[in-house]
């Protein structure tokens, strides 16, 4: 999946806005189709690094658009198997170095193609092996896992892992206890959560930390009221959202706010109705796509995250999101147990 | 610059073409013709373990062209440790490097790996250790002056700070307060300046030397809502201050009131400080004044959050039973 930026602009043909904005599920669906033909694009071998979780934001945003098959199966689930590691890690693309970003994306993308079963057919014992590779990051005095081999630590990986963990039905393998007693040292004097102790709150860790707690039934230990002040004052008078006090509005932080506000229940305390009003105008209503902010390019990750917004918000057109996992509630469902 | 195929240092290796997981991949990947030779002679120097100058020189090549592939970054790292090179020049490359890339991450990732390395060769109390942090401390102000709100050089400069038992070290305080005097809504310094003073092992306690300190900070935000009483960090701080020392907000009524009161509910300069009243009047159980305030905050000076203020307003009909 490629993650090269373009062609389309968000808000970029619709030169006066119509007050009612609606979404162009087509479009979009025909924009990440097309994503991959792109291969002679400068940028694209640029955002190889990525290109594990390109795949993972491509195919949850079609999901979401209601439209599941419209990548073939048996191909993608061909890409996942060949960045898979010997060690049970993926990587982000054939001949890269398993990480622990990849690897959630891997099992991500398995989770919603039901596709498990593929997995051990190419891996005897294969849903094991990642489980274990996860497992086997975990810093067992503190809690938190590594990234990779490296010894890179944030709160990030933690989710990763205990998501992937989650989804294969793995999560007794590591010291839940000790990444819980992690995430609550990482909360902050203003509410919120950052990317280790004392790390300046952010939304996109605020997400993963919440995400940890929720994984973990532990939304107990979180300050809802506190926390959820926060996230609500990242809403600017546009509507749109920010990730950080005075930084600027990206459809981004539409999911990373906002499915943190709707794990803590709190998510009706921001104004939805300008929030999708926001979203809509970064889209290209011409050739699909969402952009971070009007008039920028467009691209897989805001479009991705910029559809799974709209879903907190119950849009008309797009599936139910599950706020934990970025995937569709239903496989979430089937996967994980209502 | 003639390209790997052309340079006779390279003639004994025989490039490792792509493998993008069998025949019409979906996502096949297709680089430019430098960066794809040059990625190939990588794979191939990978595949027998080799760690050499023309190594480095090929991976400073490769992260030039792709400073996001982490991959080149980790087999640098192990090439240097390898052949024990003098990792204090490394810097020589690092820094101008991330000047000019600066949302990438991977830089200080790498940064922190050779730091540890040099750090581990030297004695704690070495000079030479007080050096190399006062060269990482003038490198990253350099980096503020590109991006004063840069997450992970402000990540890196809290594992400095904590790796390196900066706590009491002037300049990490003269270095927030530079940015803030530059530009007193950067949340990052407010936060780092709240790690420093009250993140520290032994964060003050609620002795008369640790309520000096408090005062000192609640001072010091002061003086910054003063510049802008608009700016959400200071208000936060204060209550991150009071709140670790156990004190009741009406400690900061006069502040609070100074930019919002209900007696002048036009001229109001402040939503943070309104809401401020507002908790100080639920603390003192004027609740009919306290929920004036937060109808003020819905109806006319935050009514984007109006369901959040109006939820705080419920509230004091519980508080009231």
């Amino acid at each position: 999946m490629s993650l090269v930026a373009g062609p389309g602009r968000g808000g970029h043909h619709q030169p006066a806005l119509p007050d009612e904005l609606e979404l162009c599920v087509e479009k979009h669906v025909a924009y990440i189709k097309s994503l991959d033909t792109r291969k002679d694009e400068y940028e694209y071998w640029l955002t190889e690094h990525l290109r594990l979780n390109g795949l993972y934001w491509g195919l949850t945003a079609l999901h979401l658009l209601g439209h599941p098959d419209a990548l073939p199966r048996s191909e993608v689930i061909d890409f996942v198997m060949s960045c898979m590691h010997d060690n049970g890690g993926f990587s982000a693309a054939p001949g890269h170095d398993p990480h622990m970003l990849y690897t959630c994306s891997a099992v991500q993308i398995l989770a919603t193609l039901d596709a498990f079963g593929d997995l051990e057919a190419h891996v005897n014992g294969g849903k094991e092996k990642v489980a274990r590779y996860i497992a086997n990051l975990q810093d067992r005095d503190t809690g938190t896992f590594n990234g990779d081999g490296w010894g890179e630590k944030d709160t990030r990986f933690l989710f990763n892992a205990l998501l992937a963990l989650s989804l294969l039905g793995m999560m007794h393998l590591v010291d839940v206890q000790k990444g819980v007693e992690y995430v609550q040292s990482c909360a902050n004097f203003d509410g919120g959560y950052g990317t280790g102790p004392g790390a300046e709150s952010h939304a996109g860790q605020i997400y993963t930390c919440v995400g940890v707690l929720s994984i973990t039934k532990r939304l107990d230990l979180v300050d809802k009221e506190k926390l959820g002040a926060w996230l609500s004052d990242r809403q600017l008078p546009n509507g749109g959202l920010n990730g950080r006090p005075e930084k600027k509005e990206d459809v981004c932080y539409s999911w990373w706010v906002g499915s943190s506000l709707a794990m803590i229940d709190r998510l009706h305390w921001i104004d939805q109705e300008k929030l999708s009003k926001f979203i809509l105008q970064c889209q290209d209503s011409e050739l699909g796509g969402f952009a971070d902010r009007p008039g920028d390019m467009v691209d897989v990750f805001h479009t991705v995250f910029g559809l799974a917004g709209l879903s907190l918000m119950k849009h008309p057109g797009v599936r139910e999101v599950d706020p934990i996992y970025c995937m569709p509630k239903d496989i979430i469902n089937r996967v994980v147990g209502g | 610059m003639p390209g790997y195929g052309e340079d006779p240092e390279w003639s004994d290796i025989v490039p490792l073409p792509q493998d993008d997981g069998g025949p019409n991949p979906l996502a096949a990947i297709a680089y430019s013709d430098e960066y794809s030779e040059a990625m190939s002679y990588l794979r191939a120097v990978m595949a027998k373990n080799e760690f050499s100058e023309r190594v480095l020189r090929l991976t400073e090549d490769i992260i030039d062209m792709n400073p996001a592939h982490y991959t080149v970054w980790l087999y640098r790292a192990k090439a240097l440790f390898t052949l024990h090179k003098d990792l204090r020049k490394e810097f020589d490359w690092l820094n101008p490097f991330a000047l000019r890339h600066l949302k990438n991450y991977q830089i200080w990732h790498h940064r922190h790996t050779i730091i540890e390395a040099l750090a581990s060769d030297l004695d704690e109390k070495s000079p030479k250790i007080d050096n190399m942090i006062r060269e990482e401390q003038d490198f990253l102000d350099r980096m503020f002056t590109k991006d004063a709100k840069n997450y992970h050089v402000w990540s890196y400069r809290q594992w400095l700070v904590e790796r390196f038992n900066l706590w009491d070290c002037e300049e990490e305080r003269e270095a927030v307060d530079d940015l803030l005097r530059k530009d007193v809504r950067n949340n990052s310094a407010w936060n780092h300046r709240y790690y420093v003073v009250f993140g520290r092992p032994n964060a003050p306690k609620n002795t008369t030397e640790g309520h000096v300190l408090m005062q000192r900070e609640i001072n010091y935000a002061e003086a910054a809502i003063r510049i802008a009483p608009q700016n959400q960090s200071p208000w936060n701080y204060i209550r991150g201050i009071l709140s670790h020392f156990q004190q009741p907000l009406s400690n900061i009524k006069s502040l609070a009131s100074e930019f919002a009161s209900l007696e002048k509910p036009d001229e109001v300069k402040s939503s943070h400080a309104l809401d401020l009243l507002a908790e100080i009047y639920k603390e003192e159980r004027q609740l009919d004044c306290a929920g004036k305030a937060w109808d003020l905050l819905a109806q006319k000076y935050d009514p984007i959050r109006s369901r959040y203020w109006m939820w705080k307003k419920e509230q004091l009909g519980t508080a009231a039973a």
